[in-house]
């Protein structure tokens, strides 16, 4: 399936070619439309890229006899390629012919834990449990960027609205390394853009050999440390170790791409102080920098967590974005008059700005390459919660990826017409209840996703096997 | 202290129920009516109550040793259990998911003490059995109580000798900055790059169970800290100062360039009809001579005014600055007359140094004569085009102009250029002239809470402004080489000095060799031996010698738990606790002479950490922790229903918890004071939202609460009862959780997940307030177990608006501000709970608040093993009089701080 070709040589023939070809257009980083541009999936750069925008909160599942399920369900009504999209996921109606939505999948570890606990295993498909110890284990994204090597910059963009790592079961991040130890993501724009664009040593060379031999000492002293320490102690000492270990790899990394210049593109146009009092054009400016750092090739490899789960946070306050004071309320409120209505127009909002994205994509040709960006780009958008905190029949959708074999245009509905809905009553809370009819493990679709990226992984957490049709 | 008395369980036993018997008066229904009038006297009252401070209450180290008492317990307590509590919590039936039949009694190595320990804090609190449950007599409830007690004290100090808990852990991130910033004596914000760190389950963000350390990270540590260094160090002859000497003349003479102009097109305009020329220039001179508000120049001969201009375009307003350094010239009659809120802008263009003192003076006078002298705060900022902007206050503290108009003064602000973040971008890469513009400019604003405007004349920036060379900073780290002193020599000079203090420890000489080897290493890549050893001491802070607080490192043979830090790491602990730092030189010294541990000299050195400025960060890290600040950070008030609601306000809001905190940790106060108060700290605004009169300006300051104010104390403040609330209403069940969370330290069960839905959809409950739609949804039977717990001491706040106002309607009907406590206490309004704490529950709060003080103070949560340690600094606390900086001393003679 995955040509073999050697990374690092492939991938340096066609950065300069790149580099060429899109300097120019750089400088302008929020490029107008380009139009069409024809789609040849014979061909293609074989660049393959992926990105996860992950929400919190779930999405608004009313009752069937409700009134509001036809118009506010976030699922479609129907199945296979006869569906129609409802007024929360219309937005995307241009990129019907580019998009899978998915129902009907979940992980199965974590089904019975409530699902404020559960964006920490969206991508990972661990046993993360509901309290005491805590294990995770490596993300989606890291398998992929690992398989990549060297062929970018940087091996991946790791970003959240709440910034760092969160805690356990509350991660405000979705990327997790191969211990399963979360990677703390970036929330500040500049300083994504700066990590990316902006050279901080003059003389790498030296700056990289210095590093090494700094390394070595702090390894050192850190060794020495841990020979003190209790048991108890050394085992949380382990990272620090780990750490040191990591930096040596990047430094590495970063000497061997040492020769090749950082792209060219000023932060002008872009607007990277911008914060949350501007939460629209907060959310834009993120997806655009993820936009420009895979125009750039930085690199290939995205996650942005739009929110940490159960509010509380920067990333509350996006709703204001639609008029809303604060994002998890909404998820609550759906049995107050209009509720599902409010929860709809929220979630519409955060699919309107992932379109905008991959329209964006799409409207960009792929640099040395055929057909567009958004043909090479896989884009997975979900949460790992449905209805009223249920961790079952996450709400996914699988956007671009053309050049890699995806069937888009479709439905795959596996929950059927009994998705469990509603408000809740104020009893048993949904994710406590007993299910007769278990969800298809969603890790099957990971399998498929890794397999369209050229990694070839099966089982992914414990699963094997990928889905047929798509 | 006094030593420990070995005695046999039996009497202990009798010492402890005699300790307990305090709070076994079922609350105090009795009390309630015939209340005593005042809050002092209930408080008074209440002391009585407590069983630390009973008279017969000596707190004997408990017998550990021997074992856990099953006898007792099968003899004394289960009969009563089985009479009391099983037939909701036995065989039959197990309410709340709790049997009491099942859980072991062994407290030393069983698994449900945690179980024991709310079973002990319900029958405590009077909470069970439920009032129309089975009866519990007062003697049996004494006798539980009792053994309860007594054998969690046992099985802790038993536990405590044999178990590990470690305080081992990284600086958090502000910490980290701050250790930065006082090791080397620069201010900078070194933790910008860092990740946020996570909070723990109670809001503490300095728990050794949260912070880790990702591989990111480190590198982030390294540049950090040579950024740092590089700050701190200084290379090279001392650099040409630039000099910006601006007077107000020459500022305005585009403004009259523009007046002029006017004046020029009307006369044109009227060629033809000198009169009307006349009439018209007349009339346009008039207006010149009106206050146009804002900022504006005034020539003083003439009575011209016109509005101080600016725009980016073109840089066009850029003043050009001289490597030459001239005087003050002498007061001119151009002034610029900056009036409350606004700002005089001197545009600087590109040459800002990148590092260095900014040194700004400026000669002013406060334009009126009388009431309060305004201030002026130093901005900076910079556009390069329409949407690339930035402006940011400077200055750290205000500059109060008090010179009267008529005698001018001069004032100064010098701020670190480093400091200032974000510059801007396109600086060195774009000229001056061009867009985006590359120019930068300062700002002198007024900073409003006066009605007297600023004159000023003349403004002076100067830049690099240093005064010594090299700057303190340098020579702290590297002292002058002495002729003919090899580099390796000077190395090891600079490793030996500057080692020990970063490190907070002495340091072994194979220590000091590793380093010269790195040195040796790294001194081939660089050009410069000062450059090569930057890299070398950059390495020293990103070491775990340096991240890394309390090592555990134990001796042979010796239990972790009991091992007591050596005079370094208690050095360590004492900054990290009070400063939220790094030791400084003197508890470096004695550390070294291993004096530290000395209870007399660590008593004197707590209170010279508690007056240094640097205490300031304890208020503001503690309180904003334990109290959870982030919730009014983060609060968005609707505008619409609080039109008085501000970003000042909310400021004030933020800052009163702390400065009321500081004002307990000054003086020494009660921390009963939390509960209520005679007094508030606050300033003009919050004075204002309060209805205090008499108090003006933005500094916080001691007031006595006016007679008949529902103030005083924390709970009543405005920025708890707000962030408490939902930005539209009050909401009863936050402000319950929260007090019960972080006041009380008795967190409900953990809370559904969800705020109760209540259907809104149903005409009746519509019309509803909130407290009634909540008194309704508590009929479920599901709901009715909890929130009876909790929902009647958020009731209690009722009459405190989403801004915490005070109110006496809700909706248009009378605020109810009373409620039921599931064990049948009624809270009646905010006075009435403030009875209710001070009368019944002294000894709960002090000890919580003990509870969070050594969480704090010792960054890891605290466990089931310290509870007879914490047992014993509430007692003394207590007896005491319960003040703040006596908690801290306590906690920090104790055995709990001083050992792992």
């Amino acid at each position: 399936m995955q040509r073999n070709v050697g990374a690092t040589e492939y991938a340096s023939i066609d950065r300069r070619r790149f580099l060429r070809g899109s300097a120019a257009a750089l400088a302008l980083p929020c490029l107008p439309s380009l139009g069409r541009v024809p789609v040849s999936p014979a061909a293609g750069s074989g660049i393959k890229r992926f990105v996860c925008v992950y929400f919190p909160d779930g999405v608004p599942m009313p009752l069937r006899e409700d009134p509001a399920f036809q118009e506010w369900s976030w699922f479609p009504h129907g199945s296979g390629r006869d569906f129609q999209l409802t007024k929360v996921l219309d937005v995307l109606e241009p990129l019907r012919s580019d998009m899978t939505i998915v129902s009907g999948m979940s992980h199965p570890a974590v089904r019975a834990v409530h699902g404020h606990s559960n964006a920490d295993q969206f991508l990972t498909g661990a046993d993360t449990g509901a309290v005491g110890q805590y294990r995770n284990s490596i993300s989606l994204d890291q398998l992929f960027a690992a398989h990549l090597g060297e062929a970018t910059r940087y091996s991946s963009l790791v970003m959240s609205t709440d910034g760092g790592t969160g805690t356990p079961r509350g991660a405000h991040t979705v990327s997790f390394d191969r211990k399963g130890r979360a990677i703390p993501a970036e929330h500040r724009p500049r300083q994504i853009f700066e990590s990316l664009f902006v050279h901080r040593d003059g003389d790498a060379a030296r700056r990289a050999a210095v590093s090494g031999s700094a390394l070595d000492d702090l390894l050192a002293d850190a060794r020495s440390l841990r020979s003190s320490l209790s048991e108890h102690d050394r085992e949380a000492f382990e990272e620090y170790l780990d750490a040191v270990r990591e930096t040596e790899q990047k430094m590495e990394r970063a000497k061997r791409w040492q020769r090749i210049p950082l792209p060219k593109v000023d932060g002008h146009g872009l607007d990277l102080e911008v914060g949350m009092d501007a939460p629209r054009a907060y959310f834009q400016t993120m997806l655009d920098l993820v936009h420009l750092a895979f125009r750039t090739d930085s690199t290939r490899v995205a996650t942005y967590q739009v929110g940490r789960e159960n509010g509380v946070g920067h990333s509350d306050h996006l709703a204001k974005a639609v008029g809303f004071p604060l994002a998890h309320q909404l998820s609550h409120d759906t049995k107050n008059p209009g509720g599902w209505k409010n929860f709809g127009i929220y979630c519409r909002f955060l699919a309107e700005e992932v379109g905008r994205f991959a329209q964006k994509l799409k409207d960009t040709p792929e640099p040395g390459g055929d057909g567009s960006m958004l043909d090479h780009t896989l884009i997975l958008f979900g949460s790992a919660s449905s209805a009223f905190h249920l961790s079952r029949n996450y709400p996914l959708v699988l956007l671009g990826g053309k050049s890699m074999g995806f069937r888009h245009g479709q439905y795959l509905n596996f929950i059927g017409d009994d998705a469990f809905g509603g408000s809740w009553n104020g009893g048993t809370e949904p994710w406590q209840r007993e299910f007769d009819k278990d969800d298809v493990p969603l890790a099957k679709l990971y399998v498929t996703m890794l397999q369209k990226l050229g990694v070839e992984t099966d089982p992914f957490a414990g699963v094997t096997g990928g889905i047929d049709g798509l | 202290m006094p030593p420990p008395l070995m005695l046999d369980t039996t009497t202990l036993r009798r010492i402890a129920a005699v300790l307990c018997a305090g709070t076994l008066s079922l609350p105090a229904q009795s009390e309630i009516q015939d209340a005593p009038s005042s809050l002092d006297e209930i408080r008074r009252q209440g002391a009585q109550k407590s069983r630390y401070l009973a008279p017969e209450a000596g707190t004997p180290e408990p017998d550990a040793a021997s074992g856990p008492d099953l006898e007792g317990f099968a003899r004394d307590i289960e009969p009563i259990l089985r009479r009391s509590c099983y037939e909701c919590h036995g065989p039959d039936e197990d309410e709340g998911g709790v049997r009491l039949d099942e859980m072991d009694p062994d407290f030393f190595a069983g698994e449900d003490v945690d179980w024991w320990l709310d079973v002990l804090a319900v029958l405590t609190n009077g909470e069970m059995p439920p009032v129309d449950g089975p009866k519990l007599a007062d003697e049996d409830r004494a006798r539980v109580i009792d053994w309860l007690s007594l054998e969690t004290q046992r099985a802790s100090t038993n536990r405590r000798a044999s178990r590990a808990h470690s305080s081992f852990r990284r600086l958090t991130r502000y910490e980290y900055d701050y250790a930065l910033q006082d090791l080397l004596g620069v201010s900078y914000d070194f933790a910008a790059d860092l990740p946020p760190d996570p909070a723990s389950e109670d809001g503490f963000r300095n728990s050794s169970e949260t912070l880790h350390i990702a591989g990111s990270q480190l590198r982030t540590y390294l540049d950090a800290g040579r950024r740092a260094l590089e700050l701190a160090t200084v290379t090279g002859d001392r650099p040409t100062p630039l000099q910006w000497s601006v007077s107000m003349r020459d500022l305005a003479a585009r403004e009259w360039d523009g007046q002029d102009q006017q004046l020029d097109k009307v006369r044109k305009q009227h060629e033809g009809d000198p009169a009307k020329a006349q009439e018209e220039v007349d009339k346009l001179l008039a207006r010149f001579r009106n206050p146009p508000g804002g900022t504006w120049f005034e020539d003083a001969a003439s009575g011209r005014k016109a509005r101080q201009s600016w725009g980016y375009n073109g840089a066009s307003y850029a003043r050009k600055p001289s490597e030459e350094l001239v005087d003050l010239p002498a007061p001119s009659d151009h002034v610029a007359v900056v009036t409350p809120n606004s700002s005089l802008i001197v545009e600087l263009g590109d040459r800002v140094p990148e590092r260095g003192p900014l040194r700004v003076r400026f000669r002013a006078s406060r334009a009126d004569g009388d009431g309060r002298a305004p201030r002026v705060r130093l901005m900076f900022g910079w556009q390069a085009s329409n949407d690339s902007r930035s402006l940011i206050e400077v200055s750290e503290e205000d500059v109060v102009v008090d010179a009267l108009p008529d005698a001018p003064a001069v004032y100064t602000f010098e701020v670190p250029i480093s400091r200032i973040y974000p510059r801007n971008l396109v600086r060195g890469v774009h000229k001056l002239g061009d867009l985006p513009s590359p120019s930068e400019y300062i700002r002198l604003a007024h900073a409003g809470g006066t009605s007297s405007p600023v004159r000023i004349d003349h403004v002076e920036i100067t830049a690099p402004a240093y005064d010594t060379w090299p700057p303190a900073s340098h020579t702290r780290i590297f002292p002058d080489r002495k002729p003919n002193e090899g580099e390796q020599k000077y190395a090891r000079r600079v490793l030996e000095g500057f080692l020990p203090r970063a490190w907070r420890r002495s340091v072994t000489k194979q220590e000091i060799t590793q380093k010269l080897a790195l040195f040796r290493r790294v001194r081939a890549e660089c050009e410069s031996l000062q450059e090569a050893l930057v890299e070398v001491l950059a390495t020293t802070l990103a070491s775990p010698n340096f991240l890394y607080v309390t090592a555990s490192d134990r001796k042979e043979g010796q239990a972790e738990g009991a091992a007591p830090l050596t005079d370094a790491e208690l050095a360590t602990r004492l900054a990290v606790f009070l400063w939220c730092s790094v030791p400084d030189d003197e508890l470096l010294a004695l550390a070294a002479e291993e004096r530290l541990h000395e209870p007399e000299v660590l008593a004197a050195q707590v209170a010279r950490m508690r007056a240094d400025p640097r205490a300031r960060r304890f208020a503001h890290h503690f309180v904003h922790q334990w109290l959870n600040l982030e919730l009014l950070e983060f609060l968005q008030v609707d505008r619409k229903l609080y039109r008085n609601f501000d970003a000042k306000l909310k400021a004030a809001m933020l800052a009163e918890p702390v400065a009321f905190f500081d004002e307990l940790l000054r003086a020494d106060r009660s921390v009963l004071d939390v509960v209520h108060a005679d007094f508030a700290v606050v300033n003009e605004r919050l004075a204002t939202h309060y209805g205090f009169e008499g108090v003006e300006g933005d500094d916080f300051r001691v007031v006595p609460v006016p007679a008949n104010a529902p103030r005083g104390g924390l709970l009543t403040q405005a920025g708890i009862l707000a962030m408490n609330s939902n930005g539209e209403d009050s909401h009863p069940i936050k402000r319950a959780v929260w007090l019960m969370e972080r006041i009380l330290n008795d967190p409900p069960p953990p809370p559904p997940p969800a705020v109760p839905e209540i259907d809104l959809a149903d005409p009746e409950i519509a019309k509803m307030t909130l407290k009634q739609r909540l008194e309704d949804h508590r009929n479920h039977a599901a709901c009715m177990s909890c929130h009876s717990k909790i929902d009647p001491w958020g009731f209690a706040f009722e009459n405190f608006d989403a801004v915490g106002a005070w109110r006496s309607e809700v909706r248009g009907q009378p605020v109810d501000a009373s409620g039921t406590l599931f064990n049948g206490q009624t809270l009646d309004g905010v006075d009435g709970l403030k009875r209710f704490l001070l009368g019944d529950r002294q000894d709960q709060f002090v000890r919580g608040m003990v509870e969070k003080l050594a969480t704090f103070a010792l960054g890891r949560p605290l466990v089931f093993e310290d509870r007879a340690a914490l047992d014993r600094i509430t007692a003394e606390v207590r007896r005491n009089g319960d003040g703040l900086a006596t908690i801290v001393t306590t906690l920090v003679q104790s055995d709990l701080f001083r050992s792992r």
